[in-house]
C-alpha cells in the first residue's frame, strides 16, 4: 500500500471463493452507518430468475428498499454487478457492469452500464455483486483485496476532491507496481451538488501509463453515492485468465469467442471504425438525416454540425487500442491527449480527456447550440472529473438555454449569464458553478423537471408550454436522439423503463428512415423483442456494441437484418458454455422478460410504473412551436392531408400545429395500447398476475403488490 | 475501377453513390455508404461524388444505437 493516511473504521477476511460457471456464488453487503459487512450467498433462484448484472442489483435493492424509500434515505443502496460472462478476456465486450440505486431524479429504481474493470475484478475478488447501503460522514473508502481475501472500511483524509485525480491517486496507494489489478469507482463535487451524478470506473492503460474511465451515468447515481459520504470504492484482485470464470466448456467457449472476434477484426474496418473514430460517426449520419438534436430538441440538423463530425475528432483522438476491457477487439473507448482547457482549475495546464462518444457530442454539443469540438472536450472533460452526466448536463443545459431564448427566464434569474445558445462561456461558467453548488447552476444540477416546478412556481412560466420543451420523462433527460418522426422510437424512450435512454430500443433507422415496421403490430413486436435483447446483456456483463454495432457479412440475407440473428445465435453459445444453462437465441428474451418486468413492478411498488409515467413531452412527438412547424411545414402539410386527410391549405399554421398534435398524440397512446398488450400487461402498464406467474416471478411481496393495485388476473 | 463491399465495379467520370447503387442493383436497407473515410447519408446519395479507385462499404444502419 502506498502513504496515503487512512484510519480503519471495520475489516474483515473471507475465503475467496472458485468461481464456478461464471458466479462467485456470494455478494457483498456493506452498511456504511454501522461499519458492518456481511456475506449473502447467491441461491439457485437468484441464477435462474435474476441471471446476473441488473437482475441480482434489482433483487438486492428489492429487498433493501421500501416503497416509501427515499433516494437520500439510509436504505438506499448503490449495488454494481457485472453478471456471468462478465470478466471473460476473450469475448469482445465482456467487461460491464451495472450500477442500480433509487434515483434522485425520477425517486424510482435507476440502472446505467458502464465499462471498466470494476465489476469483473469483484468478481474475481469473490463477489458476484456488491450493495452499499447507510450513509457515513464522508471520506469512507471501501477496499476489497481480491489478493488477500479482506475487505475494510477506510476513513482516508487529504484526497483529491476530482474523479480522475482521485482515481489515480487510489490505484498508485492500492496498486504500487500492479496498477492494472485496481479499480477504483468515484463520483466528484458536481455529483455532490446536482440530481444527476454520474459515477466513474476505472482501469489502467498500460500503454498511456495512467488511469482511464469509463462513466456510468445515467440517473444520478453518483449522487447517492456521495450522499452516502462515500468516497471511493476499490478493488484488487489477482491475475486471472480465461478460466477464472470456470466455464462449462471451455472449448465451446473459445470457439464463439473466435468466431466473434473474427468478424468484428474483419468487419468493424469495412463498417463503421469504430476502432479508430468510437461512436463519432453517429454525429453527421444524425445531421444528414435530420435526428441530430439542436437547440433543445427543436431541430434534428445544422449547417455547422460538421464541426462536431468523426473526421474532427479522429484527428484529435490519441491513436492506440482503446479497449476498455481485456480482449475488446472493437476498442471504441477513445480519448485526447494534452488537451488544455481554457477554463476551470485545469485551466491551462494539459490533461487527458475520456470521450467523447456521440452522446456527449450531440447532448453538451449540438443541443446546446455548441459546434467547436474543443469546447465540447473541456465539457466532457470537467463532467467527468466533476461526476456530472454529459447527457442530463445536456439536455437539462439545453432547456435552460430554450427558456431563456423564450423568455422564461432572463439575466436576473441566471445571476447575469447570457444563456444564448452557443454560448460556450455561459455553459462552462454553469458547470463549474455546479460542481460548487453555486448560482444558478446549482438550479440547473437539479434537473429539467426541478426547473420546470420553479420557473411556474416562482416565474410564472407557462406549466404547459415548459410540459411540452422540457425534455424528460419519468424525472430523467432525453438522451441524445430526435424521435419527432419516429413514433416506434417516441415509444422506445417514453415506454422505457428508467426513462427516456436509448438503451431499451433504438428502432429510428428501422422505423423512420427504412420504414419497416408500418403498423402497430410490427411496432410493439419490435417495443417486445429489443428491450428484452437489451436487457440480456446487462444481465450478463456484456456490452452491446459488438452485438449490432458491427455485422456479419451476410447479415442483410437474413430473415430480420435488425435482430443481427448471426451474432446473437454466438452470444447463446457463449451464454451456454460459461453458465452450462442450454439456450437458443429465443430463450434469451425469456430469461430477461423476468427481470425487465420485475423492474416495471419495482417501479410500481415505489409509486410509479403506470401508464400515467409513461408520457412523453410534446417535442419528443411533433413540432412543439410554431417555429418549428414552419420550419419542416412541407413535411408536416403533407402528413396532414396523405395520412389524415385534412385539407391543410386554408389552415394557418397555429391551426394545423393543434391538428398534427392531435393526431400524433393520438398514435402515440394506440401505440402503448399495443405495447402493453404484447407485454403482457394491463392498460395501465402493470403486468398481470398471469405474466408474473409465467415469468415465475410470482413472490408473495409481488402477488401483494399486483393485488393492491388491483391486478388479481 | 472502384470496389463495394469488396467486390470489383467499373468506374465512370461523375459517378454518384446513387448511380453506384443502381449499378450493383442494391435492393435491401442501405442508409449509409462509406467511401473512403467518410460516412454518407441516404439524402446525400445524389449529390456524392465517387471517387475513382474508391473503396465503398453499404452499411444498413438498422441496428446500433
Ligand atoms: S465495444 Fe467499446 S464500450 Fe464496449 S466493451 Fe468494447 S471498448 Fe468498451
Amino acid at each position: 500500500m502506498g502513504t496515503l493516511q487512512h484510519t480503519e473504521l471495520a475489516s474483515m477476511s473471507y475465503e475467496i471463493p472458485e468461481l464456478d460457471k461464471g458466479y462467485a456464488g456470494q455478494t457483498l453487503k456493506v452498511d456504511l452507518g454501522s461499519a458492518a459487512f456481511e456475506i449473502k450467498p447467491v441461491t439457485q433462484d437468484m441464477k435462474e430468475t435474476f441471471t446476473g448484472g441488473k437482475g441480482f442489483d434489482l433483487w438486492l435493492l428489492w429487498n433493501a428498499v421500501r416503497g416509501e424509500t427515499k433516494w437520500n434515505d439510509p436504505e438506499n443502496a448503490v449495488c454494481i454487478s457485472s453478471g456471468p460472462m462478465g470478466g471473460t478476456p476473450i469475448y469482445p465486450g465482456s467487461g460491464k457492469s451495472i450500477v442500480t440505486s433509487i434515483s434522485p431524479l425520477t425517486g424510482s429504481v435507476m440502472d446505467s452500464n458502464v465499462g471498466g474493470y470494476f465489476g469483473p475484478y469483484l468478481k474475481f475478488a469473490g463477489f458476484d455483486a456488491l450493495e452499499v447501503s447507510g450513509k457515513a460522514d464522508g471520506g469512507n473508502v471501501l477496499f476489497v483485496d481480491g489478493e488477500t481475501g479482506s475487505i475494510q472500511l477506510l476513513h482516508m483524509d487529504g484526497l483529491p476532491e476530482e474523479s480522475y485525480a482521485l482515481s489515480e491517486a487510489l490505484t498508485e496507494h492500492f496498486g504500487g507496481k500492479d496498477r492494472k489489478k485496481v479499480s477504483v469507482v468515484s463520483a466528484g463535487p458536481g455529483a455532490k451538488n446536482t440530481f444527476f451524478g454520474c459515477l466513474n470506473f476505472s482501469y489502467y492503460d498500460g500503454k498511456r501509463r495512467q488511469t482511464r474511465n469509463k462513466q456510468a451515468g445515467r440517473g444520478g447515481i453518483g449522487t447517492v453515492f456521495e450522499d452516502k459520504g462515500l468516497k471511493a470504492l476499490v478493488v484488487k484482485c489477482t491475475s486471472f485468465s480465461v478460466d477464472s470464470n470456470n466455464p462449462a466448456d471451455k472449448d465451446a467457449l473459445k470457439a464463439c469467442a473466435k468466431a466473434h472476434t473474427r468478424n468484428i477484426v474483419e468487419l468493424d474496418p469495412k463498417q463503421n471504425q469504430m476502432s479508430q473514430g468510437g461512436t463519432t460517426f453517429i454525429t453527421m449520419i444524425m445531421n444528414d438525416h435530420d435526428l441530430l438534436p439542436t437547440h433543445n430538441f427543436r431541430y434534428g440538423q445544422h449547417p455547422e454540425a460538421k464541426n462536431l463530425g468523426a473526421e474532427v475528432f479522429r484527428r484529435l483522438f490519441d491513436p492506440g487500442f482503446d479497449g476498455c476491457w481485456y480482449g475488446c477487439s472493437v476498442a471504441c473507448a477513445h480519448g485526447v491527449k494534452g488537451f488544455v482547457p481554457n477554463t476551470g482549475p485545469y485551466r491551462g495546464r494539459q490533461v487527458f480527456v475520456d470521450g467523447p462518444e456521440y452522446e456527449t457530442i450531440a447532448g453538451v454539443g449540438s443541443n446546446t447550440g455548441i459546434f467547436d469540438p474543443y469546447t465540447v472536450l473541456e465539457i466532457n472533460f470537467y463532467c467527468d472529473i466533476y461526476g456530472i452526466d454529459t447527457i442530463s448536463f445536456g439536455t437539462a443545459t439545453a432547456f435552460a438555454m430554450d427558456c431563456f431564448d423564450s423568455g422564461v427566464i432572463g439575466l436576473q434569474q441566471t445571476g447575469g449569464l447570457d444563456l444564448s445558445f452557443g454560448n460556450r462561456w455561459s455553459v462552462l461558467t454553469l458547470l463549474h458553478q455546479m460542481a460548487a453548488g453555486e448560482g444558478f447552476g446549482a438550479v440547473v444540477g437539479r434537473g429539467v423537471r426541478h426547473m420546470k416546478e420553479l420557473f411556474v412556481r416562482e416565474y410564472g412560466a407557462d406549466a404547459k408550454f415548459l410540459q411540452d420543451i422540457g425534455m424528460e420523462s419519468k424525472g430523467l433527460e432525453f438522451s441524445e436522439y430526435m424521435t419527432k418522426e419516429s413514433l416506434a422510437q417516441q415509444g422506445g424512450y417514453g415506454l422505457a423503463l428508467k426513462g427516456p435512454q436509448h438503451d431499451e430500443a433504438w428502432l429510428i433507422f428501422l422505423d423512420q428512415v427504412h420504414n419497416l415496421m408500418p403498423t402497430f403490430e410490427q411496432k410493439s413486436e419490435n417495443l417486445h423483442w429489443f428491450p428484452m435483447i437489451r436487457t440480456w446483456f446487462g444481465l450478463c456483463g456484456l456490452c452491446k456494441l459488438p452485438w449490432n454495432d458491427i455485422v456479419p457479412a451476410d447479415n442483410s440475407e437474413t430473415e430480420e437484418p435488425a435482430k443481427v440473428i448471426g451474432h446473437m445465435k454466438l452470444y447463446a453459445e457463449y451464454f451456454s458454455s460459461v453458465t452450462g444453462r442450454q439456450v437458443t437465441p429465443d430463450d434469451l428474451v425469456l430469461i430477461s422478460e423476468k427481470v425487465y418486468n420485475f423492474q416495471r413492478l419495482f417501479n410500481l411498488k415505489m409509486g410509479y410504473g403506470r401508464r400515467a409515467q409513461d408520457q412523453i413531452p410534446y417535442r419528443a412527438m411533433g413540432p412543439a412551436t410554431v417555429l418549428e412547424y414552419e420550419s419542416r411545414q412541407d413535411r408536416y402539410d403533407q402528413e396532414l392531408s396523405d395520412k389524415y386527410g385534412l385539407d391543410a391549405s386554408g389552415m394557418d399554421t397555429r391551426a394545423k400545429l393543434t391538428a398534427l398534435r392531435e393526431k400524433r398524440e393520438e398514435q402515440y397512446e394506440k401505440l402503448t395500447d399495443a405495447v402493453y398488450a404484447r407485454r403482457g400487461w394491463t392498460p395501465d402498464g402493470i403486468p398481470t398476475l398471469t405474466t408474473v406467474k409465467r415469468l415465475g416471478i410470482d413472490y408473495p411481496d409481488v402477488v401483494e403488490l399486483l393485488a393492491a393495485h388491483g391486478v388479481t388476473e | 475501377m472502384i470496389t463495394v463491399d469488396d467486390q470489383e465495379l467499373e468506374w465512370f467520370e461523375g459517378m454518384t453513390v446513387t448511380d453506384l447503387l443502381e449499378r450493383i442493383g442494391h435492393q435491401g436497407p442501405c442508409a449509409v455508404v462509406r467511401v473512403n473515410e467518410t460516412h454518407v447519408s441516404r439524402p446525400r446519395f445524389d449529390e456524392t461524388p465517387v471517387p475513382d479507385g474508391a473503396e465503398v462499404y453499404l452499411i444498413p444502419m438498422i441496428a446500433g444505437g
